[in-house]
Formats: structure tokens, sequence, C-alpha cells
């Protein structure tokens, strides 16, 4: 029998959980505040996006000829001294020439302010970018995997074996320093010889994701595939389907359905572990925050901020996931 | 329509166990056959070597002239024409009882949509449970449970029918709707080879009787003879414990 409390007693506890969490937060002010540490949580949001001005400036060397407004930019019309005119477009801003006007190569006719995004805005969007083909890839080398690892094909079942076995070994910091440094290196200087292109570092860092995950996925694949009644697959074969009609019709359909909750977890695991391509030069969320604390010095916010943005990265995972489950539960 | 001859089949694991011994048998098309034996006589794996589910590793079985264990046979044609009922209904759960009975006649016969649903509402008028076509199975009886596996059977218009023990799994009260089904099926004519326990079913519908023990044919014979007048005396005792 499970251990019950009395109403008041669950008060209490309720109670306590809150007094607990909000003086773990005020010690923890408090130990700051015994410390020279400013608070600016106001540059924080400079980094999701920033005003920054643009400068239009002159390319050819020549006269300001006329300067009209249409609308709500301005177009300044300069000719050149070889007589040719070129017009230049200054949005809602600021007109810095005005007519007949000598101006410069690099002269700047006028200015204007764009939204532009900021440092952890993009490594932010890198993160999920990151994270989303990786779990693409990463799936499909788990099913793939996974049905290999219990073919009767022996090739196909070593394989998948020494794949999870070296992949799950191994730490996923040296996979990406391998991929990256023994990988590029090799595939450059074969593209080098033989022609061809370079891959960036962020196909690298998406590759060793992937490989990782699809080592764990093909476990989970494996396990999922294994937990389906025998039965299901006697009864699919009986009735003439071949091995894959029977796996995509029949076994996988119920297997998805019961590897869901460890998936999610494994995907919310490879998101956290995105924050290691910082190391090969992806400037993912982490590595992204590493550079705004450079520049900003407010370390402390930035790395509460760039946790919190994570937080909700895995949080809007699980909370899709749990609805899958649940849609996939109701039929 | 089946010919079995001189089967062996041994099993490796837990431990090595010869489940089939020379088992030779050969039934002729709209003959029903009726298997009965003691639990670990080998009567489940016979009836699995008919249709590939088990692989024998000795002798010959010809389905329709096939070979089913030659490897360059396509075992997957083979299996379209043997329909299978299993003692644990094996529905499939994630699909609609309408869809359990229209997928493989999609999948395998590559019938249209329209058809299969029209051969799926026949079938499932014939077994009786045309108002749950679209009702997922762990929602239904036993019995129903298992009327929509003959039906998902049938759907593939198989030339034999195999049973492994139908209604071994069912409550009482359910086994009388399933071997009704099962009547009707072998008055229509339909091959079949019932692995049961039911000896009214064998009495009334059998041609034949098969009666098996470790893993041999000790006797077969028309049920009258069968039931009355068996020959051997393992057959007897075994009649006796059961009658």
């Amino acid at each position: 029998m499970e251990e019950q409390l009395t109403k008041k007693q669950l008060r209490f506890w309720s109670a306590s959980y809150f007094v607990i969490l909000l003086m773990m937060i005020a010690g923890f002010l408090l130990a700051t505040s015994q410390i020279t540490y400013s608070w600016r949580w106001s540059v924080v949001p400079t980094y999701f996006v920033t005003h920054q001005d643009i400068e239009i400036n002159s390319e050819i060397e020549g006269e300001v000829q006329s300067i009209e407004s249409q609308g709500t930019s301005t177009v300044i019309a300069v000719r050149g001294d070889d007589g040719v005119t070129v017009n230049y477009d200054v949005p809602e801003g600021e007109i810095l020439a005005s007519q007949g006007d000598m101006v410069f190569i690099g002269d700047t006719l006028g200015k204007y302010q764009e939204w532009v995004p900021g440092l952890l805005l993009l490594g932010l969007i890198m993160t999920i970018k990151v994270s989303i083909y990786s779990i693409i890839i990463g799936i499909l080398l788990g099913i793939i995997g996974g049905i290999a690892r219990i073919s009767v094909n022996p090739a196909a079942r070593w394989m998948a074996y020494t794949y999870v076995e070296l992949i799950r070994g191994t730490p996923l910091l040296v996979q990406i320093f391998i991929w990256y440094y023994i990988g590029s290196t090799l595939v450059n200087q074969l593209f080098a010889k033989y022609g061809g292109f370079e891959i960036p570092a962020f196909w690298y860092g998406v590759i060793a994701l992937a490989i990782f995950t699809g080592a764990y996925v093909t476990e989970i694949v494996r396990s999922g595939i294994q937990s389906i009644n025998r039965g299901q697959t006697e009864a699919a074969r009986s009735l003439g389907m071949s091995h894959f009609q029977s796996l995509g019709y029949i076994i996988m359909p119920q297997a998805m359905r019961r590897i869901l909750p460890p998936l999610a977890g494994q995907f919310i695991s490879l998101i956290k572990d995105s924050s290691l391509l910082g190391i090969i030069a992806v400037r993912e969320l982490t590595k992204a925050t590493r550079e705004a604390v450079t520049t900003s010095f407010a370390s402390f916010e930035l790395f509460f901020t760039c946790a919190a943005l994570y937080l909700v990265l895995t949080f809007t995972l699980s909370l899709f996931v749990q609805y899958l489950e649940r849609r996939m539960g109701s039929s | 329509m089946i010919d079995v001859q001189n089967v062996d089949k041994i099993f490796f694991a837990p431990h090595e166990i010869q489940a089939l011994t020379d088992v030779t048998v050969k039934i002729e098309a709209g003959e029903v056959v009726v298997v009965i034996g003691p639990s670990g006589s080998g009567k489940s794996t016979f009836l699995r070597c008919l249709n590939h589910l088990e692989s024998a590793d000795r002798g010959q079985i010809l389905i329709e002239g096939v070979d089913i264990l030659d490897h360059k046979t396509d075992i997957d044609k083979v299996r379209a024409e043997v329909g299978m009922v299993f003692q644990s209904f094996n529905l499939f759960p994630h699909k609609t009882v309408e869809q359990n009975v229209v997928l493989a006649q999609r999948v395998v016969r590559k019938r249209s949509k329209a058809e299969a649903k029209e051969r799926a509402n026949t079938l499932l008028k014939k077994v009786g449970i045309m108002d749950k076509a679209n009702v997922y199975p762990p929602q239904l009886s036993g019995g129903q449970q298992q009327r929509v596996a003959i039906a998902r059977a049938l759907a593939m218009d198989p030339k034999i029918m195999l049973f492994d023990e139908p209604t071994s799994a069912l409550d009482p009260e359910m086994i009388g709707e399933v071997l009704d089904v099962m009547k009707t099926l072998a008055q229509e004519g339909m091959t079949m080879v019932v692995v049961t326990h039911e000896m009214g079913f064998a009495r009334e519908v059998a041609d034949r009787v098969i009666f098996m023990d470790g893993g041999r044919i000790v006797e077969e014979g028309p049920p009258e003879h069968f039931f009355t007048n068996p020959s051997h005396n393992r057959t007897k005792l075994f009649l006796s414990q059961i009658l």
C-alpha cells in the first residue's frame, strides 16, 4: 500500500518546496551581492536583435545631381565624372549628402538603421538547425541499424553491432574531434587532389551528432521491435507479406509507439550535446554565448539565458512527443 | 494438394529436441484433416511446417506441387495461398477490424481499396462481425477476435486453411461461435488442416483424423474408426484421457 499523507502534512511539504526553492535563489543573490558583480540584464536583449547602422557609400567619383524623396525612401543620383549617373536608394534614415556635393569613392551618402539578429539568436538558430538535421539522420541510421541488428544476415547484424559498440564506447567529444580533424583532413586533401569542394565544419558537426545518436537509436529501435510479440510477424508473414512489408506495416508502427518515450530522451540529449560543437567552430548557442560574454562581460546573465534557451528547446520537444504519444495512443 | 514426405524437424534451443520424426501425410483438395495428440506431440510444429513458419530439416513438403523447402521457391507466394489461424489470434492491434482484413489484400494481392473493402465486408458479414468493422481488436471478445482472424485469412482467397488450436485460448462459451464458422467453411469445400482438442468437431466435421505422439504420426483414419475402434494402445490411452 502506498503511504498516505494527511492534508495538513501535504500542505506543509508543498509549501516547503517553494520555500526551499526561494531560499536557494535568495542565497545565490545574497552571495553575488557580496562580490562586486553588477547585474546588467539590459544587455541581454541586444544579443537577440540589435539595431545596426548601415551606411550607403558612393561607388563612383562625381557630383550629387539630385536628391528626391520617394515615399519613405530617398533616391540620391550621383553623376560620375565620366557622365554616367548612378542612383542610390536610402531607406528611411539620414541623408548625409546635399545637392551639388562633390563625392569620392567611399563617401557616405546616407545611412539608415536595420534590425539584425544578435549573437544569441544566431546561436539558437544554429543549435536548432544542427539538432534537426542530426535527429533526422539519426532516426534513419537508427531504423536501418535496428533492423540490421536483428537480421538473420550475419554481415548486417555484425556491422550494426560493431557500429553500436564503437560509438557508444567512445566519448562524443573525441568523436567530434575525429570527424573534424581526421575526417576533414582526409576529405579536404582528397578533394584538393581530385577536385571538388570543401565541406564546412557545420556538416562534420551534424555527422558526428547524427552518427552518435544513431547508435543509441539503433538499440532503442531493436528493443522496440523485439518487444512486439512474435505472433505479429507470424500473422503478417502467413498472409504472404514479405519480411520488409511485415516490418513496415505491422512491426514498426507498433514498435514506434513504444520507443517514442526513450527516443524523446535521446533527442533531448542530442540538443544538449550539440553544445560541444563549439569546439569545432560551429557557432551554436553555447559558443555564441561565450563570444557574447567576452564582449559584454555579463557572464552571469548570458549563461543563465543560454541555459533557459536550452530548456525551452528541450521542453518544447518533450511536449511535442507527449502530444504525439497521446495521439497515437488514442487510435 | 499437400504432400509431406519423411519430414524431420529438430529444435536446438533451448535444448535439442526432435519435434518431428519421419512424418508423411498426403492431403487432398477439399479434405478436412484434424490433427490431435497430447501437448508436445509435434502437431503444431507439423502445421507450422506446412507454411514454412518452421523450416523442416529433412524430407519434402509440396504445396500444390510447389516444393516449399526449396530455397528458390518464393515462400511469400505460397503463403498467400495458405491461410493460417493462430491460437492467440494475432490480430494487428494498431489497425481496425476492417483494416486487419483489408491490409494484406492491398499489400500482397494488390487489390484496389474498394475491392478489398468489399471483400472484407462480405467476409465480416460471413463470420458475423460486420457491426464491429471500425473497432480495434483489443475491444473485442476472444471469440470475436478469432472470427476476425479467420476473415483476415479468408480475405486472401486461400486454397488451404491451417488452424492452430483456434479455440484453445477461448472462454468455453465462445468456442461454439468459432467452430460454427469453421464448420461452414468445411461444408463449402475448403481444404483444412486443424490442430485442436475439440473432439466433437473432429468427429462431426473431419474427413480424417491424425493422431500424433512424440513427433510421429501414430495412427490416422476416418473419425468413425478413430473414435470407436482405435488400433494403437497409445491412441486408446489418449482418447480415454480426454473423452
